[in-house]
């Protein structure tokens, strides 16, 4: 299990590295943190012809709250996004959820960038930016662009990404106070990409009716996916057991899973009624601890 | 066959310059170019953990990086923990609590509790399992291993005073040494 | 054995291995370095049955850096037909071609090897082999492989059916038809592999000049790899040498001979340079010997008190494409037959085993050999027998195990446990982890909706089997005795040289501290030589939980004999009468007196200082000695194991909470080691009660060939253990030792499934006990239970990342014809 022979250029700048990736026309890879592509080279599952070392691009790393967002740069690490304090300050969910991502060896390699663009259908930070509602920047011959995430993830392994683009960072507005959240994984082993998860947050108007809710789901579908039907379902209502049963039955109905080596589709299925559930009742329960911190410590 | 790279680097301190074709593995590099072949290769897809390394401060999986990428770096592996003579207090507690048995997955365990314990210098029991959760022993039952660690978390100063000396290799951007410490606060 | 005088034996000494190991100056077969070295990559089979019709490999041998392109052709006539036999009289034994020939029968058998000057060269040219392949049926499923019709994997055998025995006493359909109780199963464990974290390696260097041939192998038995190459080679022992350096784990995988080890033996001879393959992992995956593969239908009848009344059982093995050397596709089958009925009266038994040959990874030894299948079989039809009579899994136990009057007990298949602690174990590990309270804790958890269950398993197993019980009948080799030589040299050192061989087992200190305390060295002064051929004349390895009783016992008897000779010396030096000589602390001395020399004295007298002994006691008193040890019959080790497990009934995993194994090694020469051998068995066998599962598909292709879909379980999944260890004397062999190697596994997947069925009210068959099973159990899916799961590449989960199309390590070939893709 060795990579088979490529050739090597180390970008100094998004441009080289766009400029290199069009000059190869779809022969050319980018490497990031490299901890998906270089298990596929060393079984041969691609045979680049040359690899674009974006790890030393200055300023494509680092994380900062600017305009009621919060831009994370395409080459941050898993490990930083896990430890950052405005991270943890503003998307809790974002931190809890990128801490199933593998192992500390690995968070401490990989990168936003690499895993929005590997696309892998049961990795955390893709549901994470549906979730969150993050525009995703991206560099490519003709200059750049920004996607919703809603846009970018086509199916399995494949992205709205061109040969010739790279993605440089993510912007994720800021959620409203009083936005709960919930997160819930089924994984064979701690580490290992998920059978089922899903993700929640839950936004509370005066009066604890919801003023937004949030839903988002990977490992039983083509790519992670937002439910809908789910958020419009919670959307007014108060946050009680029989809406968020119903908005995860809608989960269920929303999605469309393959039977695999580790589950079913009929598992899947069920993984993601019960894991949505969970999210969004923790979801609800954090909100309402929120909304009660604000309103001076009763619960709605 | 592609075009050779030169790439500099330092590991356990010493300085090296080497030819290297662009795939070579760090893994193979560290093995067979510089004959350090304390750090061994287990599944060469990042999943068993034998081969963790220490890449500019942080665990790494060497079979999961490329030489060239390391061109510049400091390296750290388990040749340059202790030596026989004069075991590491990791490595001690390791022999003390009989943490290995046939010792292959030993050095990426070591390299692995080390940044583990740099991070999070008194881990719950939990945290020491998950912490270690990226390194496969088929040997121990990890029952000896978490003991281990834990040993040498109590020890406290031992890993730190690792640390420091450690500095000789630090993160190549400040800040994510800094964010790292950070999280040892969690 | 209790302890009188405090020794070295039973002490929780350091190990004495550590050090290196720890600081990355062990020695393992891949970190041997040679220069002009070449490294092998195989072109393996993806197909799982086929004719092999057209190989090219011109391509493939014009690639940069390829020194030879290899396949079977080539190596006609250069060694003799390597094949497993036996006495089992409806034995039919299999030839294990180097490289596959005219077809292939598994997908992952090596048909090409390509030798480069280095492993990134061999890979890019196998890419470039060109194999075309005609698929032939193949009966994938074990049961129909047995049909007389079924097509067949070896054209020269009458069927498919690679050994049929029963093992019957009295009438086992009487006794079930006059029973109160009768429950059954159709268990199944599922394929596993051993998984050790070094992948096999092997290395062969070629003396021209001496024509001596050196094989650096990751074996567990060198010895037998030596005789076997010697026959098929035609080689001398002395010119034919098997070292294992430093071995990464074993675990039974690593004691079959394999066809990489006479591939790179052949072809260091013929090419004189050094030859050496590493497995990567996913060759490992499949084709390193597989286990655990047996369907074993079977029903246990017992009277309203619960008492064992008849136990019957039909067998089948899936044991893979080829018998392995030297142990046969039988070794692993036939003792699910022969343990079936556990440590408990059973008084009427049949017991039929029949061996399939399948197209898929030969099975082999893996920890355990048999009777994890067979304890899960039985342990589940114990708690089946019990729930049926509302009885407590414990009682029905205590009902049956063999009592403390009634050994020697005579087990069914003719097995013979001498007396251990078979009850003292369970009522151990039912007060260590609290059984009583734990049940009371269960009905308050059950009440709050939590699913909390307590599993019990007992077994027994038969270790450090003797000359009198061959492992299996008829095999070339001898399994029971093991052989030691002990020298003191002229510096007074203590070396000491044994034909078994570690993988982490500890004997380089374990078998120091037999060493220095019979001979009453300092255990520092005593250097253990192990893994090496060419150091003894004969010995095996390291298998079959022996090594403690074979060499432990070897390491005795020529200690003492060593010793008798150091008394004499020593008497003669210190002018002393023999009885009056002490030997301790690596010095003799005379009793009472302060007349005293250390060895380091002493072997100087000895050896070079003219004139201090006479000269027939010069010519007697050599510091050496050997000895071999025989325990003839085997020993036995019972344990019970009690685990703790909750149950997600939503999400379906499962989490071990509590593990107790109270287990009786007989007497412990090192707790610190024997704790974590039970530890490493248990954890192998939560593997396998809930994460570890071989899948091949029905056409007999591997699907999870990475370490990602083959799940072995991390530090996270294990739950903290505690180890009871009853120390019954183990008077049937020198040392008073049990083995304790395997336990560990062949109880814990027994223990976990009757703690989920424990905690659910429902009956495990099958494992792994995966989400998925149990979603199919007692989930909505149970609406589909009956239908295995559909499993199959190219899932939208997280499955099958790397196995898609890549069961070739390189030569990615089409069936029937076609060009061949290239390496882009």
């Amino acid at each position: 299990m060795k990579p088979p022979p490529f050739d090597y250029a180390r970008a100094d700048s998004v441009d080289e590295a766009v400029s290199l990736l069009a000059h190869h026309r779809g022969g050319a890879k980018l490497l990031a943190g490299g901890q998906s592509l270089v298990p596929m080279l060393n079984f041969r599952l691609l045979h680049p012809a040359l690899l674009v070392d974006v790890n030393r691009i200055s300023g494509l790393a680092g994380i900062e709250e600017r305009n009621g967002a919060l831009r994370i740069g395409a080459l941050t690490r898993h490990r930083q996004i896990e430890v950052s304090r405005a991270v943890g300050d503003h998307f809790p969910v974002l931190r809890t959820a990128v801490r199933h991502v593998a192992h500390l060896a690995i968070r401490n390699r990989g990168t936003l960038g690499g895993s929005l663009a590997h696309a892998d259908p049961a990795a955390e930070l893709p549901m994470m930016a549906l979730l969150l509602d993050a525009k995703i920047e991206i560099s490519g011959p003709n200059g750049p662009r920004r996607l919703e995430a809603r846009e970018f993830f086509r199916s399995a392994l494949t992205t709205a990404l061109d040969d010739a683009e790279m993605v440089t960072g993510v912007e994720l507005p800021l959620l409203p106070p009083a936005t709960g959240w919930g997160f819930e994984e089924v994984a064979r082993r701690a580490g290992d990409f998920a059978l089922a998860a899903a993700a929640a947050t839950l936004t509370l108007a005066a009066g604890g009716k919801v003023a937004e809710a949030r839903l988002a789901i990977m490992g039983a579908h083509e790519f992670p996916l937002r439910i809908a039907a789910a958020e419009a379902r919670l959307a007014g209502e108060a946050p009680c057991s029989g809406a968020l049963g119903a908005a995860a039955k809608a989960a269920r109905e929303a999605v469309e899973p393959d039977d695999d080596l580790h589950a079913s589709a009929d598992l899947r299925r069920h993984l993601v009624e019960v894991l949505a559930r969970r999210a969004l009742e923790s979801a609800a329960r954090r909100a309402r601890e929120l909304a009660a911190q604000v309103t001076g410590g009763r619960a709605p | 066959m592609s075009e050779q790279r030169t790439i500099r680097l330092t590991v356990n301190g010493a300085s090296f310059e080497r030819e290297v074709e662009p795939r070579r593995l760090l893994a193979d590099f560290l093995r067979e170019d510089l004959g350090l072949t304390g750090t061994h290769i287990g599944c060469e897809h990042g999943v068993c953990g034998a081969c963790t390394i220490i890449l500019d401060g942080d665990s790494a999986r060497s079979c999961l990086t490329l030489a060239v990428q390391a061109d510049g770096a400091q390296v750290q592996t388990v040749e340059g923990l202790g030596t026989v003579d004069a075991l590491h207090p990791l490595q001690r507690a390791f022999r003390e609590h009989h943490a290995l048995q046939c010792g292959f997955c030993t050095p990426g365990m070591l390299m692995a509790a080390l940044d583990l314990l740099r991070k999070h210098p008194s881990p719950t029991e939990r945290e020491i399992r998950e912490g270690l959760s990226g390194n496969l022993c088929r040997c121990t039952g990890y029952e000896h291993i978490v003991r281990a660690v834990r040993t040498a978390a109590a020890a406290g100063e031992t890993v730190g005073a690792e640390t420091e000396t450690a500095s000789a290799a630090p993160p190549r951007e400040a800040g994510a040494g800094a964010q790292s410490r950070g999280s040892a606060r969690e | 054995m209790t302890n009188l005088r405090p020794g070295l034996i039973g002490a929780r000494v350091q190990r004495l291995e550590d050090p290196r190991l720890l600081a990355g100056r062990g020695c393992y077969v891949d970190d041997l370095r040679r220069t002009g070295a070449l490294h092998v990559a195989f072109c393996r089979s993806d197909e799982s049955h086929a004719r092999i019709l057209r190989i090219d490999t011109s391509e493939a041998a014009r690639a940069p850096g390829v020194a030879a392109v290899v396949t079977a052709a080539d190596l006609e006539g250069a060694c003799r037909p390597l094949r497993a036999t036996s006495r089992m009289p409806s034995y039919q034994a299999t030839e294990l071609p180097v490289l596959a020939g005219d077809k292939v029968r598994y997908a992952g058998e090596p048909v090409a090897a390509v030798l480069a000057e280095s492993r990134y060269l061999a890979e890019d040219a196998a890419e470039r082999v060109a194999i075309d392949y005609e698929p032939l049926p193949a009966a994938t499923d074990p049961e129909a492989a047995l049909a007389p019709d079924a097509p067949r994997l070896h054209e020269d055998l009458a069927s498919n059916v690679i050994v049929d025995r029963e093992f019957a006493r009295g009438d086992a359909e009487a006794a079930l038809a006059g029973a109160a109780v009768r429950v059954s199963g159709c268990f199944r464990m599922g394929r596993k592999t051993p998984a050790a974290i070094e992948n096999r390696g092997y290395l062969a260097e070629y003396d021209e000049g001496r024509r001596r041939l050196t094989l650096h192998s990751c074996t567990q038995v060198p010895g037998i790899v030596r005789d076997a190459l010697a026959e098929l080679l035609d080689l001398p022992g002395h010119r034919l040498r098997v070292v294992a350096p430093d071995v990464g784990g074993g675990f039974g995988a690593k004691v079959s001979l394999y066809r990489e080890e006479v591939l790179v033996s052949i072809l260091a001879r013929r090419l004189g340079r050094p030859v050496k393959w590493t497995s990567d992992r996913r060759e490992d995956l499949m084709s390193t010997t597989q286990a655990f593969d047996e369907v074993v239908r079977a029903e246990l009848g017992v009277d309203e008190d619960g008492a064992i009344l008849g136990l019957r059982a039909e067998i089948v093995g899936d044991v893979g494409a080829y018998s392995v050397y030297p142990w046969t596709a039988a070794v692993e089958p036939v003792q699910v037959a022969s343990f079936l009925s556990g440590p408990y009266r059973v008084p009427d038994y049949r017991g039929r085993v029949r061996a399939a040959a399948t197209p898929k990874p030969p099975t082999g030894a893996y920890r355990g050999v048999g009777r994890p299948p067979a304890v899960f079989a039985m342990e589940r039809l114990l708690d089946m027998a019990a729930r049926r009579l509302g009885m407590d899994p414990r009682d029905i136990r205590r009902r049956n195990l063999v009592r403390d009057g009634e050994f020697p007990y005579r087990a069914p298949s003719g097995l013979v446990w001498d007396r251990a602690a078979f009850t003292g174990c369970l009522e151990r590990a039912c007060e260590t982890i609290g059984y009583d309270e734990l049940r009371e804790m269960q009905a308050a958890a059950r009440a709050e909706g939590r699913r909390i269950g307590i599993g019990l398993a007992s077994y027994a197993e038969l270790t450090g089997v003797g000359s009198r019980i061959a492992v299996a009948p008829g095999m070339p080799i001898n399994t029971g005795t093991e052989s030691a030589a002990i020298r003191i040299d002229s510096t007074g050192a203590v070396t000491a040289t044994f034909g078994v061989s570690s993988q982490g087992q500890g004997i380089e200190t374990t078998l120091a501290q037999v060493v220095a305390e019979e001979l009453g060295a300092r255990l520092e002064d005593v250097e253990i030589v192990h893994g090496d051929s060419a150091a003894l004349s004969h010995g095996t390895g390291t298998y079959a939980s022996r090594s403690a009783i074979q060499a432990g016992g070897a390491a005795i008897v020529c200690a003492r004999s060593l010793r008798e000779k150091v008394i004499e010396a020593a008497s003669h030096l210190l002018e002393s009468a023999p009885a009056d000589i002490e030997v301790t602390g690596g010095a003799v001395s005379v009793a009472g007196t302060d007349r005293r020399m250390s060895f380091r004295e002493l072997a100087r007298a000895v050896y070079t200082e003219m004139g201090r002994l006479p000269r027939e006691v010069r010519e007697r008193v050599d510091l050496e000695a050997t000895g071999v040890y025989d325990p003839f019959w085997g020993t036995t080790s019972p344990a019970t194991h009690a685990a703790l497990v909750e149950v997600d009934p939503e999400t379906f995993e499962v989490e071990v909470l509590r593990y107790v194994v109270a287990e009786d090694c007989g007497r412990v020469i090192n707790p610190l080691i024997a704790d974590g051998q039970v530890h490493g068995g248990v954890a192998q066998g939560i593997g396998a009660a809930l994460f570890e599962e071989m899948v091949h598909d029905p056409s007999g292709q591997l699907l999870t060939a990475s370490f990602v879909d083959y799940v072995v379980p991390s530090a996270a999944e294990i739950p903290s253990m505690e180890v009871e260890h009853l120390e019954t004397s183990a008077e049937n062999n020198v040392g008073g030792f049990r083995g304790i190697g395997e336990g560990g596994t062949i109880g814990a997947p027994a223990a976990v499934a009757n703690a989920i069925a424990d905690a659910l009210g429902v009956e495990i068959e099958e494992l792994p006990a995966t989400p998925e099973r149990l979603f199919r159990l007692i989930g909505p899916g149970r609406r589909a239970a009956g239908a295995r799961m559909e499993t199959g590449p190219g899932g939208r989960g997280r499955g099958n990342r790397f196995t898609a199309n890549q069961t070739n390590s390189g030569g990615r070939s089409e069936s029937g014809s076609g060009p061949t893709r290239q390496s882009k």
